[in-house]
């Protein structure tokens, strides 16, 4: 297993280097460029995730379910129980709107451990990655550059301002996730809709997990997670199926 | 409910691992430094530096006392003419230490500070060179710092010298010019008085050794572009002398007018630098070679990656001297008749020889 996950990071670190070549030498472009490269090879995951939220957003107007709720709005395990014969009926996967972003998981970590041992910052990940690389004349780009505009994407950033180092990555990635979480969001009329649930979770626990992930680790990877939270902004817009209304906090409620 | 359970479940574990790749550079994560004085090893490793006796391999101090999160070395300590350990900390805090083994705390039993240097910008895997009471030690960060040690007490400030690239070498000195290497391909000579860059030169490749000077005046770096190089330290003209397999990382060891290094591909080569000729064709032990060879008499001994030491004879002959395990990435050194050797993966920190290759006393294995 281990052989198995060590050959997923030297493809990522091949990748990573091939477009920091390719790029002029510059890591942080190539790290933009190597997120786009996922996204679009995680296109199908995405679409899944659409497809799912509209689902479940066509699935609150529909009449026999609102029957349903209101029938057993007071046995909230029987209405569970129809919930999930409804689901089975529909085709609609209730994991489906949040599943895609855990798959990204193992993507986050391949990718920080990727960058990590690329960016090498003692002699012995330095000596790994010469068995990681499998391109030639690999030694004319080693060691990489590891600036990016104000950063060392091989440590966690913060920014001095008035004396204070202020992590402005980890904030921008917190506000990222959570508009994207926000605007992926399918609306929720029902008081148990556990998949409404499950999404307004993601949305205040994801922004906080991954804001907390780029405040401690190399700034790297917040430059991976602001790319793909802006993508992926970018990819609903165009499609038309942002949720803008939920960016406001409490406008279901009121509504 | 379940639902929730797995999700949150998922998130930590997400966490969990993502941390555990995160760590700072603690024991077994890479290579200790190891030097030598008459009565005493100092190996820095991981949290702390060890003063380890040379009678019986016991532990006399450490430093620092206790665990300090922002501290962290593997900088080989570098041991100044009035007795100082000086070390520097490749961990957040990037300061480099003055230790005092003659004024030992009897409480946490650690050195006192002499000193220390906070300047550096970051970490500090070289150790430095102590040249006429001048200290020139080089950082991560691309600097040269040269400090006055006439003082010996206070907190230093430094003249930095602003080169480029990670600097991971000891830094080589005829007296005159001081020789820096750097990870960004570049080898440096810098006027030991005068402090002024004299020239710089190209390599192609990184260089994470040190230059070495040859019998014949000329200073000899290896490098990543897998070549050794010969330069003239006067004007900073150079050629290569030498093609390696692959990545030569170690510094070449000099016997005479022999120059003897290793490559990353476990090839082990001898070169007449009289002759400019190979002296036989590559010994090929049992794992890559990172470490310098040691020049024991007679022979030469070279540690592997595979956790071996092999002994070849100078006419190209070996054998199998020592097997302590793990990996050994640390250049063996050699204290009186003692060969001592730090592996990593091992239990042991610290393994003692004699020059038979048998055991001189029980490994050094810290408390906790």
């Amino acid at each position: 297993m281990a052989e198995v996950w060590n050959l997923f990071i030297s493809v990522f670190v091949n990748v990573l280097i091939w477009i920091y070549d390719v790029v002029g030498n510059n890591f942080g472009l190539a790290i933009i460029l190597f997120t786009i490269l996922i996204r679009i090879v995680t296109w199908p995951l995405n679409a899944q995730q659409m497809k799912g939220a509209a689902a479940m957003q066509a699935l609150q107007t529909d009449k026999d379910w609102q029957a349903i709720q209101k029938k057993y709005a007071k046995d909230k395990e029987k209405l569970a129980q129809e919930q999930m014969r409804v689901y089975k009926e529909k085709g609609i996967n209730p994991f489906g709107s949040c599943l895609p972003t855990l798959i990204q998981f193992p993507i986050i970590i391949a990718l920080y451990q990727s960058i990590i041992r690329a960016l090498a910052s003692t002699p012995l990940d330095l000596l790994k990655l010469s068995r990681s690389i499998s391109l030639p004349n690999v030694s004319d780009l080693i060691p990489l550059n590891s600036n990016f505009l104000w950063m060392d994407l091989g440590r966690p950033e913060s920014v001095a301002i008035f004396g204070f180092a202020l992590p402005t990555l980890a904030v921008i990635v917190a506000i990222t996730t959570y508009i994207q979480a926000k605007l992926t969001m399918p609306a929720s009329t029902t008081p148990g809709d556990q998949s409404a649930a499950m999404s307004g979770m993601m949305s205040i626990y994801m922004p906080l997990l991954l804001g907390y992930f780029a405040l401690t680790f190399a700034s790297g990877l917040s430059v991976y997670f602001i790319t793909s939270n802006i993508l992926g902004i970018v990819q609903y817009a165009m499609q038309g199926k942002a949720n803008w209304r939920n960016l406001i906090p409490g406008f279901l409620k009121k509504k | 409910m379940r639902k929730k359970f797995v999700f949150v479940i998922t998130i930590l574990l997400g966490a969990v691992l993502l941390s555990a790749c995160a760590g700072g550079p603690v024991h077994g994560t890479t290579w200790p430094g190891l030097a030598t004085d008459e009565n005493m090893a100092y190996l820095a490793d991981g949290a702390f530096v060890y003063a380890i006796s040379l009678g019986d391999g016991r532990e006399v101090w450490r430093y620092p006392g206790e665990r300090n999160a922002k501290l962290v070395f593997y900088s080989t300590p570098a041991i100044t003419p009035d007795g100082l350990i000086i070390v520097g900390s490749a961990g957040t805090d990037h300061s480099l230490f003055a230790l005092n083994p003659n004024d030992i705390n009897p409480e946490t039993n650690a050195p006192a500070e002499a000193w220390k240097f906070t300047g550096a910008k970051d970490y500090w895997v070289a150790p430095p060179l102590v040249v006429n009471n001048k200290l020139f030690a080089v950082n991560s960060d691309g600097n040269l710092y040269i400090l006055d040690l006439q003082d010996g007490k206070s907190v230093k400030d430094a003249t930095v010298i602003e080169l480029s690239g990670r600097l991971w070498a000891k830094p080589t000195t005829d007296g005159e010019r001081v020789y820096i290497t750097s990870l960004d391909h570049s080898v440096v000579a810098v006027d030991a008085t005068t402090h002024k860059i004299l020239w710089n030169e190209n390599l192609g490749g990184a260089v994470p050794g040190s230059a070495v000077l040859g019998e014949d005046g000329m200073l000899y770096v290896g490098s990543l572009a897998s070549q050794v190089e010969r330069f003239d330290p006067a004007t900073g003209r150079h050629e290569p002398v030498l093609d390696a397999e692959n990545w030569v990382w170690n510094t070449p060891a000099l016997d005479g007018d022999t120059l003897y290094f290793g490559d990353v591909d476990g090839n082990f080569y001898s070169f007449n630098t009289s002759t400019g000729s190979s002296n036989w064709n590559p010994v090929k032990p049992d794992g890559p070679i990172t470490a310098s060879p040691l020049v024991l008499g007679d022979s030469i001994l070279i540690a592997t990656e595979s956790g071996s030491i092999y002994q070849v004879s100078k006419d190209g002959q070996s054998r199998l001297w020592s097997q302590p395990g793990g990996q050994i990435y640390t250049t063996p050194v050699q204290a009186g008749d003692l060969i001592l050797v730090t592996p990593l993966g091992t239990e042991a920190y610290l393994y003692a020889y004699k020059q038979d290759g048998s055991p001189a006393w029980q490994p050094f294995t810290p408390e906790n």
